[in-house]
């Protein structure tokens, strides 16, 4: 008993003790003035990809030219850490949160949250399942982003073998597919032959695609449901062989999918305007602010990319 | 009674870091120490810890479990689908019954073969991935409103105040601790994990105590798997990706040698404070989420560095 560090304990037990008082002289949390140098958050599902990095951008450019700053957190795919990213961010009451959800169920819990803090919540590109719990939803037009895929692919092949590669938790991607199948219904020559789950990633829809071309030798299209994951496709179609047999439809418009469509190996690309997104969101995040009245649904409209504009995404 | 010295003095420099950081993100944010912050802080680090509690007395006895990130999802599913159906204390029951099952799987696996259970747990984690993924077609499954009971767990807090999730994180970890530090079955899972040969020999039930092992982190796994379910309002058959590896971030911080026979409970709810103040205060002091990656990387290697480094002496 006797040699134990006594000393030490008393130093702990004190410094802990007035760590959770504050200390005391330091005035407690003050809410920062309306207008100046205010606060938002915004919680991505993935930072692993340019569509998100570009709608960061459009926002924060946004936030910072009103004087205000952003803090961006990345939740890697896990609702679990999105729902901690965001109730680390509510606790400092910010004057608005962008929320763009890994699982369009699982974020209720946070949008309870906000809602019993009053924090007004946006959400960006994909679509939540409880609309009454938030602001506004800014996201493409996703279904029309979709059926632009279909069309483009109907016009140089009629009698497409498709195969889809999903990403089916995600509403945005859900939409896509739903707008590419509706165009599919007016063109009875093209059929779909299997639905598989991509993941969005590069090098999680790579080998999804090379066991779909070996399962079906007669497969002549792709639609898979973004730029990343078209990327997978490609070099999966590359490796087989398959490059002018097979062609690629997608979703995004992203640099690396204009890129692929200069050189010939992807069809199309419904392109998107994240940064816009981004910059829209701010906007209503703003106009709620000043107390003026903020539409509940709002469409970014996208435009189809194809060899004949592709060098102007390059950029 | 030199033991219980022994044991608050081997946390010392943990709680140390923690003071010290809590201090540290307390200049940049100033709410960061108060009550609410904290509490949400507890209620954060609640399924990291119940799953590290199991996680401590699998490492303790030489052994390793990589499936509880995919028993989590497992778990949440089965039980979501099972209340959506048949009620909440069947779907509760359910999901506890697939979680002794995996435990079960791992335990016999480890007690009875030569197989490592490094590549035991790696392979019923991608069983149990699987088998998670066959409800839904793999797509969130939404916990009914109506469903006050289980929606609690998650999100509900006794008497306004202490969040329910923390609470169990509180039972869990009484549950566990008095089980290895204060029973004979502790002290033979400290014999087996500090030379199993020797264990052997001295008599004590090796298969069985590893089974139980296994299933007892299981069984947490599973209980931290409803959690996550309850507070996201949703079980999702893809979640739970890389727990196994916050987990034993959580243990090793903590001080649990990674070759077994060294190690405590409460280090292992110590290791998961410092990763979720870490968490919480580079969230909240707007640490870029790069840097963040960085720092905790190097902050795990430096605690577990420093923890080695004072054993030798």
């Amino acid at each position: 008993m006797k040699n134990i560090p006594l000393k030490l304990r008393w130093l702990l037990i004190g410094s802990v003790g007035c760590l959770l008082t504050g200390c005391g002289d330091q005035p407690a949390s003050v809410a920062p003035p309306a207008g100046a140098g205010r606060q938002f958050g915004v919680s991505f599902q993935t930072m692993n990809n340019p569509f998100f990095v570009d709608l960061n951008e459009g926002l924060k450019k946004s936030i910072e030219a009103h004087g205000d700053r952003l803090t961006t957190l990345d939740a890697q795919f896990n609702s679990l850490k999105q729902k901690n990213d965001i109730s680390d961010l509510i606790q400092q009451q910010p004057a608005a949160i962008f929320i763009n959800p890994v699982n369009w169920e699982g974020i209720k819990g946070s949008l309870l949250e906000a809602k019993r803090k009053n924090i007004p919540v946006i959400i960006v590109d994909a679509p939540v399942s409880d609309p009454d719990l938030v602001l506004c939803q800014v996201a493409s037009d996703n279904v029309e982003a979709g059926r632009l895929a279909c069309e483009a692919l109907a016009q140089i092949k009629p009698n497409a073998r498709i195969v889809i590669l999903h990403l089916s938790v995600n509403k945005a991607c859900i939409d896509r597919v739903d707008g590419f199948k509706a165009e599919l219904a007016r063109h009875p020559g093209m059929k779909v032959l299997d639905v598989q789950e991509g993941k969005g990633t590069t090098e999680a829809a790579r080998p999804v695609m090379r066991d779909l071309l070996g399962r079906f030798p007669d497969l002549d299209a792709a639609f898979p449901i973004n730029d990343p994951s078209a990327l997978g496709c490609i070099s999966a179609i590359e490796s087989a062989g398959k490059l002018g047999q097979v062609t690629v439809v997608t979703v995004d418009g992203s640099r690396e999918g204009a890129a692929a469509i200069v050189s010939g190996k992807l069809h199309s690309t419904s392109a998107q305007y994240p940064g816009e997104i981004g910059r829209v969101a701010a906007e209503k995040a703003y106009d709620h602010l000043a107390g003026k009245p903020v539409a509940k649904d709002v469409k970014i409209p996208v435009k189809l990319v194809t060899k004949a504009n592709a060098s102007e995404f390059l950029k | 009674m030199t033991s219980a010295f022994k044991s608050i003095r081997s946390g010392l420099p943990l709680l140390l870091a923690i003071a010290v950081l809590m201090g540290l993100f307390r200049i940049w944010v100033p709410q960061f120490l108060g009550a609410e912050n904290l509490l949400d802080l507890a209620q954060q680090i609640s399924v990291n810890a119940i799953l590290a509690y199991g996680m401590t007395l699998v490492i303790l006895i030489g052994g390793i479990d990589l499936s509880v990130g995919a028993v989590v999802a497992l778990v949440g599913t089965v039980t979501v689908a099972g209340l959506a159906h048949h009620g909440v204390a069947l779907g509760i029951c359910a999901g506890f019954a697939m979680a002794t099952l995996f435990g079960i799987i791992n335990g016999v696996c480890a007690a009875g073969t030569r197989m490592p259970p490094f590549i035991i747990t790696l392979a019923t984690m991608l069983v149990a991935r699987g088998v998670a993924l066959r409800f839904n077609d793999g797509r969130p499954l939404a916990v009914p409103d109506a469903e006050r009971f289980f929606l609690g767990l998650g999100n509900a807090r006794l008497f306004g105040f202490l969040p329910v999730p923390v609470l169990l994180m509180l039972a869990a970890f009484t549950v566990t601790a008095v089980l290895l530090h204060r029973t004979r079955w502790g002290q033979h899972l400290y014999a087996i994990g500090g030379n199993r040969e020797a264990a052997r020999f001295t008599g004590i039930p090796l298969a069985r105590n590893e089974v139980l092992v296994y299933v007892l982190c299981a069984l947490l796994a599973g209980l931290a798997g409803m959690i996550h379910a309850s507070q996201l309002y949703s079980a999702e058959p893809a979640a739970g990706q890389g727990f196994e590896l916050n987990a034993i971030a959580a243990v090793v911080v903590g001080g649990t040698s990674f070759t077994g026979g060294i190690g405590s409970v409460r280090g292992t709810l110590i290791g998961a404070i410092v990763i979720g103040v870490l968490d919480k205060g580079l969230n909240q002091a707007g640490v870029h989420f790069s840097l963040q990656y960085i720092v905790k990387g190097l902050v795990i290697l430096a605690a577990v560095y420093l923890d080695v480094r004072r054993r030798k002496q």
